[in-house]
C-alpha cells in the first residue's frame, strides 16, 4: 500500500512542476528525468497535437522497500500525459517519438521534416513608409517599412563626383560577362561606402518573452540585422544608379531615370554637365509582432514584400533654391526596381535523443520549440537560375555535400514559390 | 551614435522635402465628416502573439480621402500593438514585493510618424508609458500574484499626424496644434492594453476604456465639443482631455488633460464648456468604445471555449 501512495505523490509532484514552472528544467537525477516514453499509443498514431504519450514513472530507489513485484502491477496502467505536457517535459524524446512514428515521419507541427511553412503578405498598409508590408509564416509575424530619406553629397566626407558621361561610357561600353560583373561589383561597393541601406530589426516589442524590451538590442537581433545588411549588399538586389537624384543644367523639365537616355541624345550639341547631387537613402526597418522561430526567413520575406511595394517620389535638385525638392505626385512616383530575388531557406539538424542511436533529421524552417533542440543550422540564399547567393552554416558537421545539394534545390523551390507571391499577390 | 545597430550615412539624411509645399499651393485640409458625438470605428483584435501570454491589436478607422490626390496629403489611421508578459515571478535579487508589480512601455516605431523616429526610447514615449500604468494600476486585482510582474508593451505601428506638410516645411515645429496625437495614442493604448490583459487572464475589477474628447474651434466659429478628435481634421484645438474609464464602477482612473480651457467659453454662458464638461465627454468616447471591447473579448473568449472542449477528451482518457 505504501507504494502505491508513493507513486501518487510522485505523479502529483510532477503535476505540480508542470504547472508552476514551465518549461521544467530537465536536471540530471531529478524526477523527470526518470520519465520514459513508452512509445505513442497504437490506436491514435502520429496525429499531431492528439499524440498520446504514455509515461512510465520508475520508482526512485527510496520508495522500493523491498517488493520488487509490486511496481509491475502499475506498469500496466501507467498514467497518461497530454501531447504538450510530454513536450515540455521531455522535449528532445518528444521530437524523436514524432520523428519515428511508423510511416512517415512527421513533425509536432503537422510538417514533413522539409516541409516549410508558407508565408501570408498583405504589402501597403502603412502611410507614412513608401513601402510597407506585413507578413506572417505560421506563428511569426513582422511589419517591414522602408522609407526613403536624401543624403545630400556635401554631407559625404570623401565624396568622388560621378560625371554624366562616366555614366553614358559605362552603359554604352560593350556588355561583357566581365564588364557586367564588375561594374555590379563597383556598385555595391559604393552603395556600402555610402551606407545607403539601413537595415535595423528589431525583436524588442514584446514578441517573445525571451526579448522584451529595455536595455540594448539582443545579440539576435544584432546578428540578424548584420546578416540582412550582408545579404543586401552582396545579393545585388538593388543597384545605385536608381538611388542616384541628378543634377542637370537646363532644369526647366526634370529627366525621369527612363527617358535620360533620349533626352542625353537629343541634347548632344550641348554640353551636359549633369552631375549627381544626392542619393537615396533607404532605411529598412523590420519589427516583430509575434516570434515562434525563423526570424531571417520571415525578416527577408518581410524585406523583399516592402521592397517590392516601395515607389520613391521623383525628385530633382533645384539650383535655385540649392535644395532637392520632390513631387507629391503620386503618378510621378517610381517604382523601385529589384534585379534579383534572394530567397533564404534555414534548416536545423535534429540529432535525437539518445535512443535515436545516432540517427539525424534535417528540419527545414523550424519552429520555436524545434529551435532550442538544434545545435546545426544552415541557410541557404539562392537567386535567380538556381544561383547560391549565400550559405551560412554553424553548430556542426552533419550536413555533408550531398546533402547540400539536396537542400538547394528545396530552397530553389521554395523561391519559386516566393517569386510567384511577390509579384503576382496572394494567389 | 549607436553602435549595436545598423547607422544611416555618417553626414545624416534630410526626409523628402516637396516642392508644393515650399510653393505654397496647399491643398485643402480633411475636414471632419462625422458628428461632434461620434467616435471612429475601432478594429479591435485579440491573440496576436502566441508566444506571449495575452495580446491585441487595435486600428482605427481611416477617414475617407475626399480630397486631391497627393503624397503630403495620406492620411494616416492609428495602429497599436499590445503584448503581456505574465505574471511571472520576479527575478531572486528582486525585494519583496506583496502584490503584482506592473511594467508598462509604449515605444513608437521607426516609421510610425513621417519624421523617421529612432529606436532610443525618448521623453514622449516614457511620458505615455506612465499615463498608461496609471490608468491600469488601480484595475489589476494585484494582490492576487505576490512576488510577480507582468509587462505590457505597446507598439506605436503607425501614429496620427496633427501638422499639415506647409507647417512642417516652413519650420513651424511647435505649431498651433503641436501633440494633440498624443492623446489619440494613449486613449488607444488604455483599451488596446486592457484587451491584452483581459486575453492574459489576469484579474481586473472591470475592462478599462480610453475616451478622449476636445474642444475645437473652426476659423469664424464658435468654440465645439468634440468626441474623438482627429487632430489633423481641426483648424485649432483648444483644449483636450483623455480618460481612462472603468463602467461598472462609474470610476476614472486617469485623466490627462492639455491646453486652455476657460479660453473656450463664448462669454455668454450659453454651452457649458468647462473642464467637467470636456471630462464628461470624454467618459461619453470611452463608454462608446466599451461595446467593441466588449465584442472582442466575448469572441476570443468563445474561441477558447471552443478549442478546450475539442482537447478536453485527450486529458481523461488513459491509455
Amino acid at each position: 500500500m505504501s507504494d502505491r501512495k508513493g507513486l501518487q505523490m510522485e505523479f502529483s509532484y510532477v503535476r505540480c512542476r508542470v504547472a508552476e514552472t514551465l518549461p521544467l528544467e530537465l536536471a540530471p537525477g531529478s524526477p523527470a528525468k526518470r520519465l520514459r516514453a513508452a512509445g505513442n499509443s497504437q490506436s491514435f498514431g502520429p496525429i499531431p497535437g492528439r499524440t498520446k504519450f504514455a509515461l512510465q514513472i520508475q520508482h526512485p530507489p527510496f520508495l522500493h522497500n523491498g517488493n520488487q513485484n509490486n511496481s509491475i502491477h502499475h506498469r500496466t496502467t501507467p498514467p497518461t500525459f497530454p501531447a504538450h505536457t510530454f513536450a515540455k517535459l521531455a522535449p528532445p524524446t518528444y521530437l524523436t517519438a514524432h520523428l519515428t512514428s511508423k510511416g512517415v515521419p512527421i513533425r509536432p507541427s503537422g510538417r514533413s521534416p522539409t516541409q516549410f511553412r508558407t508565408p501570408t503578405c498583405h504589402a501597403g498598409s502603412l502611410t507614412h513608409a513608401h513601402g510597407s508590408a506585413v507578413v506572417r509564416c505560421g506563428d511569426t509575424a513582422g511589419v517591414c517599412g522602408v522609407r526613403g530619406e536624401i543624403l545630400r553629397v556635401e554631407d559625404v566626407a570623401d565624396y568622388r563626383p560621378k560625371m554624366a558621361e562616366e555614366e553614358e561610357r559605362v552603359d554604352t561600353e560593350m556588355h561583357s560577362f566581365q564588364n557586367v560583373r564588375r561594374e555590379k561589383r563597383e556598385d555595391s561597393e559604393e552603395m556600402a561606402r555610402l551606407g545607403l541601406l539601413v537595415p535595423n530589426l528589431e525583436l524588442a516589442t514584446g514578441c517573445s518573452p525571451t526579448h522584451l524590451p529595455g536595455g540594448p538590442p539582443s545579440t539576435l537581433a544584432q546578428t540578424l540585422s548584420q546578416r540582412i545588411l550582408t545579404l543586401l549588399h552582396t545579393s545585388n538586389l538593388l543597384s545605385v544608379h536608381d538611388l542616384r537624384i541628378w543634377f542637370r543644367p537646363p532644369a526647366s523639365a526634370p529627366i525621369c531615370r527612363g527617358q535620360e537616355h533620349e533626352v542625353m541624345r537629343e541634347e548632344e550639341e550641348e554640353i551636359v554637365k549633369a552631375e549627381v547631387k544626392a542619393f537615396w537613402v533607404l532605411y529598412i526597418d523590420i519589427l516583430f509582432i509575434s516570434l515562434d522561430g525563423n526570424p531571417f526567413d520571415a525578416a527577408c520575406f518581410a524585406l523583399l514584400a516592402a521592397l517590392c511595394n516601395t515607389r520613391l517620389p521623383h525628385a530633382w535638385y533645384d539650383a535655385d533654391r540649392e535644395l532637392v525638392l520632390c513631387s507629391d505626385d503620386p503618378a510621378e512616383s517610381k517604382q523601385l526596381h529589384l534585379y534579383d530575388m534572394p530567397v533564404p531557406l534555414s534548416f536545423g539538424v535534429f540529432e535525437g535523443d539518445e535512443e535515436a542511436k545516432g540517427k539525424k533529421w534535417i528540419l527545414a524552417d523550424m519552429d520555436g520549440f524545434e529551435e532550442g533542440l538544434c545545435r546545426e543550422n544552415v541557410t541557404i540564399v539562392v537567386g535567380e537560375e538556381k544561383r547560391v547567393v549565400r550559405i551560412e552554416k554553424d553548430g556542426g558537421g552533419n550536413v555533408g555535400g550531398r546533402d547540400m545539394r539536396r537542400l538547394v534545390e528545396l530552397a530553389v523551390q521554395r523561391r519559386r514559390e516566393w517569386v510567384l507571391m511577390l509579384r503576382d499577390g496572394p494567389p | 551614435m549607436d553602435r549595436r545597430r545598423v547607422n544611416g550615412p555618417p553626414g545624416g539624411t534630410a526626409p523628402p522635402c516637396y516642392a508644393s509645399t515650399l510653393s505654397g499651393k496647399t491643398h485643402p485640409s480633411p475636414k471632419r465628416t462625422r458628428g461632434a458625438n461620434e467616435i471612429r470605428k475601432i478594429f479591435l483584435k485579440t491573440g496576436l502573439t502566441p508566444s506571449a501570454s495575452g495580446s491585441a491589436y487595435f486600428e482605427l478607422e481611416t477617414p475617407p480621402t475626399n480630397y486631391s490626390n497627393s503624397l503630403t496629403n495620406r492620411t494616416s489611421a492609428l495602429k497599436l500593438t499590445c503584448t503581456v508578459h505574465g505574471p511571472r515571478p520576479l527575478p531572486r535579487s528582486a525585494p519583496f514585493s506583496p502584490q503584482l508589480l506592473l511594467s508598462t512601455r509604449v515605444k513608437f516605431a521607426p516609421f510610425a510618424a513621417r519624421q523617421r523616429r529612432s529606436y532610443i526610447p525618448d521623453s514622449g514615449e516614457r511620458d505615455l508609458a506612465a499615463h498608461l500604468e496609471t490608468a491600469l494600476r488601480g484595475v489589476l486585482i494585484g494582490e492576487r500574484w505576490p512576488k510577480s510582474g507582468v509587462d505590457i508593451i505597446v507598439t506605436v505601428l503607425e501614429g496620427e499626424e496633427d501638422r499639415p506638410w506647409d507647417a512642417l516645411a516652413a519650420g513651424n515645429q511647435n505649431g498651433r496644434t503641436g501633440g494633440w496625437g498624443m492623446m489619440s495614442i494613449l486613449s488607444g493604448c488604455i483599451t488596446v492594453a486592457s484587451a491584452a490583459i483581459t486575453d492574459a487572464g489576469i484579474d481586473c475589477v472591470d475592462v478599462v476604456i480610453g475616451g478622449v474628447a476636445a474642444i475645437v474651434r473652426q476659423p469664424a466659429a464658435p468654440p465645439q465639443l468634440v468626441l474623438d478628435p482627429c487632430p489633423s481634421d481641426h483648424e485649432e484645438v483648444i483644449a483636450a482631455c483623455v480618460v481612462g474609464y472603468l463602467q461598472s464602477r462609474d470610476e476614472v482612473t486617469e485623466t490627462w488633460a492639455k491646453g486652455n480651457v476657460t479660453a473656450s467659453s463664448d462669454g455668454k454662458g450659453t454651452t457649458p464648456m468647462g473642464f467637467n464638461a470636456l471630462v464628461d465627454q470624454a467618459v461619453e468616447a470611452a463608454v462608446a468604445a466599451r461595446r467593441v471591447l466588449v465584442e472582442a473579448i466575448r469572441e476570443s473568449t468563445e474561441a477558447k471555449i471552443q478549442s478546450s472542449q475539442a482537447k478536453l477528451p485527450d486529458k481523461l482518457t488513459s491509455v
